[in-house]
């Protein structure tokens, strides 16, 4: 056990410094385009894809070196890459379960975000019970043709590609008729509909596909094999935010710290308020444990051994903990956090938040609710803890046999 | 940077464990509830040949040389088996409190005797007002011939009954003041306090112009805050380790439970209301785990972060612990109430340990104190 970094580590961290103090976009990033160019950049030296087999444009990398990059590229609060699906879930999937002919077709695009990616897995009636979905797919010969509704499509609205699970067979269990595509967005059988959410912005959107095509040689795995390519997918989460994740808490927390020194109750500032002090401490305790977390992540990730079920209890505690925090941030900063314009600059947030663009405490405390239940809501990330860590007997569930039909 | 134990300390850990399956199960917890001493001398000469008893000690002091990341992996099994006796009041209070402090002849003398399991060690550092602040310590030191003499009341001592030197802190005309004190010498009184978890045993003591010689000063006159200080810490990890450990043994218990309890026909873990308590308290010991040893790592390493660590440390496991071990008894329901059943064993061993060196609450006021001071 040594919890230092190598030296090698702490050299690369310097490296990367280095290099984002004079790459950083100096003003707002406002449009996509000026997102693109900012996402070549940090590919270009190497920042992106760095896990990504070489062959296809990767650099290789290891877990650590990857997580220290997100980690300072969050200590500079660095506008986000685009393309956060292709990089995250897209990529990983078609290096382990693609042909080679689609690792050369799409992987080098997603790295240069020449072509953007979006997720089409949730329905309107399939969100925690995602084997449920209804969108088919039906063998044409030498294409697929689509039919059904998506939704929760985060990037939606820029994506040229979808990564897509559709029912191919409803004539067995629901678990076993699922295929992956890759689809084309830009056709006419594609209509997206941006979906407002509770924070008034739109970076999710719905997916209509009437007749949609999808190529044969844009199956991904074999017939049927699609809820089992879609649960590898779900673990894909390798450590590589981990530190980030932490950095950009601390950021906020001490910026939450700034506030409760100039804000009083009874006369007194709040930072001086023992109740104030009970809480701040309890937040800052959780926020270490989660790095000390993130560390046995990593650990476990450089040994080339993957969390497994493990990942779910990392998600449940960092999710969980990122509610907690921003009710506390909500609960000292009076109404200056519910603020998304006219606040002074003492209660600004510069921080990005999740999706880059909408630095207020009110965005940031709105998106914490977002945490618990995409990809995989506590509830689920609870059961998979208690079946395949624990062991503990699954539920008597009426869905197990029969066809989806 | 690695966060997993080497394979010694994994030898280590599975060596312990073995051990106290064998020598510590429950039963032997509960014949010692009712032993007046309340520990074994079978074991703890057992503890004494296996090199626990000397673990963080210096090799010329009888000692294994070892770092506080192996300590509380022994804290830990010892929680998880509810072990009777003085082992952290010994080792990690007594032991650590000369070894941080000790002048060369005070250690040249105890640590040896304490690692060979001759001689008990332990540290009196609550009074009436259970304040862990040292700078609180009313107890008073007045300089008598070449010596001193002791006055005051301490409260919770462990196993002062059984301890041959207890380290206990004064005001004297110089300041606050560390004394190694014989608990059996006259104008000291013992007297057994006793909690619900009766594998740990407390004593108030009453110092009455209680004698000490000028050499049984730990330290500087007047110095002893800092070394207190350091001492907290480490009882305070040590303690979190043992709550670990119970908590570990109360979530093992449950989730066998609810896999073979039936009610409405079909194991009570088949049920979401049980399955998804099982999962926050797995959730919760993992947390406290990757607290605990990183701050065990930080102390033996003098990481810049040790002090907060700790504190997070503690704040974070007393109520991890608190909800781990409260769960199981609502998971197993009436047996969970019952004496007979053994999980009030582990459940108490947390409780016990969960307002020592420092409650969370008053580790959250110095982890308060760290972030608004560090910025």
């Amino acid at each position: 056990m040594d919890l230092n970094y190598t030296p090698e580590d702490v050299a690369f961290r310097k490296q990367v410094r280095a290099w984002l103090e004079p790459n950083l976009p100096k003003g707002e990033i406002k449009t996509l385009e000026q997102r693109r160019a900012w996402h070549r950049k940090l590919y270009e030296a190497g920042y992106l894809g760095m896990g990504w087999p070489k062959e296809y444009g990767g650099g290789g990398a290891r877990p650590m070196e990857q997580a220290i990059v997100a980690d300072e590229l969050a200590r500079a609060n660095a506008p986000a890459p685009t393309n956060s699906l292709g990089l995250g879930i897209v990529g990983p999937t078609i290096v382990v379960h693609g042909t080679d002919a689609q690792k050369r077709r799409y992987l080098k695009k997603i790295l240069t975000a020449e072509e953007l990616w979006c997720q089409l897995y949730s329905e309107p009636n399939a969100g925690s019970d995602l084997a449920a979905l209804r969108t088919s797919a039906e063998d044409k010969g030498d294409h697929f043709i689509v039919n059904g509704q998506k939704i929760w499509t985060s990037g939606g609205a820029i994506a040229d590609w979808g990564l897509l699970l559709a029912r191919t067979n409803p004539g067995v269990a629901k678990h076993k008729g699922i295929t992956c595509f890759l689809m084309n967005m830009r056709q006419p059988g594609v209509d997206i509909r941006p979906l407002k959410q509770i924070t008034g912005s739109s970076e999710f959107s719905e997916v209509f596909m009437t007749n949609a095509r999808v190529e044969k040689p844009d199956q991904i795995g074999a017939l049927g094999e699609g809820w089992a390519i879609a649960q590898t997918t779900l673990g894909y989460e390798r450590g590589g935010r981990a530190l980030a994740r932490i950095t950009t808490y601390a950021t906020q927390y001490h910026r939450l710290l700034e506030a409760a020194r100039r804000l009083k109750r009874h006369g007194r500032p709040l930072i001086e308020d023992p109740v104030v002090r009970q809480k701040l401490g309890r937040i800052w305790a959780e926020l270490e444990v989660e790095r000390y977390g993130a560390l046995r992540v990593l650990t476990q990730l450089e040994r080339g051994e993957h969390p497994g079920a493990g990942g779910s209890l990392t998600k449940l505690s960092y999710s969980e903990f990122e509610k907690r925090f921003m009710e506390l941030a909500m609960e000292i900063l009076g109404p200056y956090g519910q603020l998304t314009e006219g606040q002074p600059e003492e209660y600004r947030l510069h921080v990005d938040t999740a999706v880059g663009d909408h630095g207020t405490w009110a965005y940031a405390f709105l998106w914490s609710r977002a945490g618990t239940i995409y990809a995989g809501s506590s509830e689920i990330q609870k059961n998979v803890v208690g079946e395949r860590i624990l062991g503990l007997p699954k539920e008597t569930r009426a869905d197990r046999a029969g066809s989806a039909r | 940077m690695n966060f997993s134990f080497s394979e010694d300390q994994i030898l280590l850990k599975n060596s312990v464990r073995s051990v106290l399956d064998e020598q510590c199960k429950p039963a032997h917890a509960r014949a010692m509830m009712d032993d007046p001493k309340g520990y074994s001398d079978t074991l703890w000469g057992e503890m004494a040949k296996l090199g626990w008893l000397g673990l963080p000690f210096p090799e010329q002091q009888g000692g294994a040389a070892l770092g506080l990341v192996e300590l509380a992996l022994v804290c830990e099994e010892l929680g998880r088996a509810a072990y009777p006796g003085p082992y952290l009041a010994s080792v990690a209070l007594g032991g650590l409190g000369l070894m941080l402090g000790g002048s060369a002849a005070q250690k040249e003398k105890w640590l040896p005797a304490i690692a060979s399991g001759k001689a008990r060690a332990s540290a009196a550092l609550l009074e009436d007002a259970l304040d862990w602040d040292p700078a609180s310590t009313l107890a008073t030191a007045a300089t008598a011939g070449g010596g001193w003499q002791l006055t005051g009341v301490k409260r919770f001592v462990p196993w002062a009954h059984v301890a041959d030197v207890v380290l206990v802190p004064a005001r004297a005309p110089e300041g606050l003041t560390l004394f190694l004190v014989d608990p059996k010498a006259p104008g000291v009184t013992v007297k057994p306090m006793v909690g619900i978890d009766l594998g740990s045993r407390w004593s108030e003591m009453k110092l009455d112009k209680a004698a000490v010689a000028a050499d049984a000063v730990v330290g500087q006159p007047g110095a002893a805050g800092a070394l207190l200080e350091s001492l907290l810490r480490r009882a305070a990890v040590m303690a979190s380790a043992e709550m670990l450990g119970a908590a570990r043994r109360c979530l093992d218990m449950s989730v066998e439970y609810a896999k073979v309890r039936e009610q409405f026909g079909q194991p009570i873990g088949s049920f979401q209301a049980i399955r998804h308590r099982c999962a926050e308290m797995l959730l919760e010991a993992e947390n406290a785990h990757a607290a605990v040893y990183y701050a065990a790592w930080a102390l033996t390493a003098g990481a810049e972060d040790a002090a907060v660590a700790s504190s997070i440390c503690k704040s974070y496991v007393s109520e991890a612990a608190r909800k781990v071990c409260g769960d199981a008894i609502q998971v197993h329901g009436g047996i969970g109430f019952t004496w007979e059943y053994d999980l009030h064993l582990y459940m108490k061993r947390a409780k016990a340990l969960e307002p020592l060196y420092g409650d969370a609450e008053y580790h959250r006021e110095l982890i308060a104190r760290h972030v608004t001071s560090s910025r």
